[in-house]
């Protein structure tokens, strides 16, 4: 234990590993800068990016981040439960960490449908367009973690290794990653405009 | 540490909520940027609390750190301008 956080403290060991945090960095920056983008892009129409905002539904938002952030809490519980050896807690916790995301992919479902027969399609306007892509480009990412997080479920219910450790901690860092994603992109797309 | 996972989770969800109940006060002006600081706030404590960066390598510390001020400092620009 002292000696996992004695590595931890090491620049080239970060939790769940320096590769996942390379992917992390290169991915808070891509979508930083598109977020960035529609930022300036509300500058040249700020009446139009306010009228679409508000087409969005900040309950079915606000929902959704609650059910990332508390999925991202059972994760980073099943993490603390690996590191002690529990393998029955961990793969309990992974699989209330997956629901959370299953919830969150049905919200979005929900939502989407709700655009689309609207006709707030991606072509809609600006901020639409804007819209569809950050959004869409998340809801992959959170695809991808909870094809991750059925891996770990799996593997984790036959017994904890060293390997089968480092592998939830680095499958835990891109679902919290997810998080990290989706809590500026709530507040860009949903709330300030 | 499981207490202060429950302690951060509270914390996130609250936070969310104000947010979100900020965001509907059409007359104040100051809403974008406190909805940006707040949504700061809870991007420090997912990485730190969650993903355990508080027990990382400074580097790292400072990366997370550093990302959030920059881009709430370059939307607070855009929002300003």
């Amino acid at each position: 234990m002292e000696a996992t956080s004695m590595q931890q403290k090491s620049f080239l060991y970060p939790p769940g590993g320096i590769m996942i945090w390379i992917l992390i960095t290169l991915e808070i920056i891509t979508f930083g800068a598109a977020m960035i983008a529609l930022g300036v892009s509300s500058r040249e129409n700020p009446e139009l990016f306010h009228i679409s905002r508000l087409k969005l539904n900040t309950l079915m938002g606000t929902v959704n981040t609650v059910f990332l952030l508390t999925s991202g809490y059972f994760m980073a519980v099943a993490v603390q439960h690996v590191k002690q050896h529990m393998a029955p807690e961990a793969a309990k916790n992974i699989l209330f960490a997956l629901l959370g995301g299953l919830l969150f992919v049905v919200v979005k479902g929900f939502e989407y449908y709700a655009k689309i027969e609207h006709g707030y399609t991606i072509g809609y306007n600006t901020f639409f367009t804007f819209y569809w892509l950050l959004t869409l480009f998340h809801l992959i990412h959170v695809l991808v973690g909870m094809g991750i997080l059925t891996g770990l479920y799996f593997s984790v219910r036959k017994g904890i290794t060293e390997t089968r450790q480092e592998n939830t901690e680095t499958g835990a860092a891109f679902w919290h990653m997810c998080d990290l994603i989706w809590l500026f992109l709530f507040p860009v797309l949903y709330l300030i405009f | 540490m499981k207490k202060r996972l429950n302690i951060t989770l509270t914390w996130l969800i609250i936070l969310t909520v104000t947010t979100a109940i900020i965001s509907g006060f059409e007359n104040f002006r100051l809403a974008p940027y406190l909805i940006l600081i707040l949504a700061a706030v809870k991007f420090n404590l997912v990485a730190f609390e969650f993903m355990e960066l508080r027990s990382a390598h400074a580097f790292w510390k400072f990366l997370v750190i550093f990302y959030s001020l920059v881009f709430v400092g370059i939307y607070t620009i855009i929002l300003s301008s």
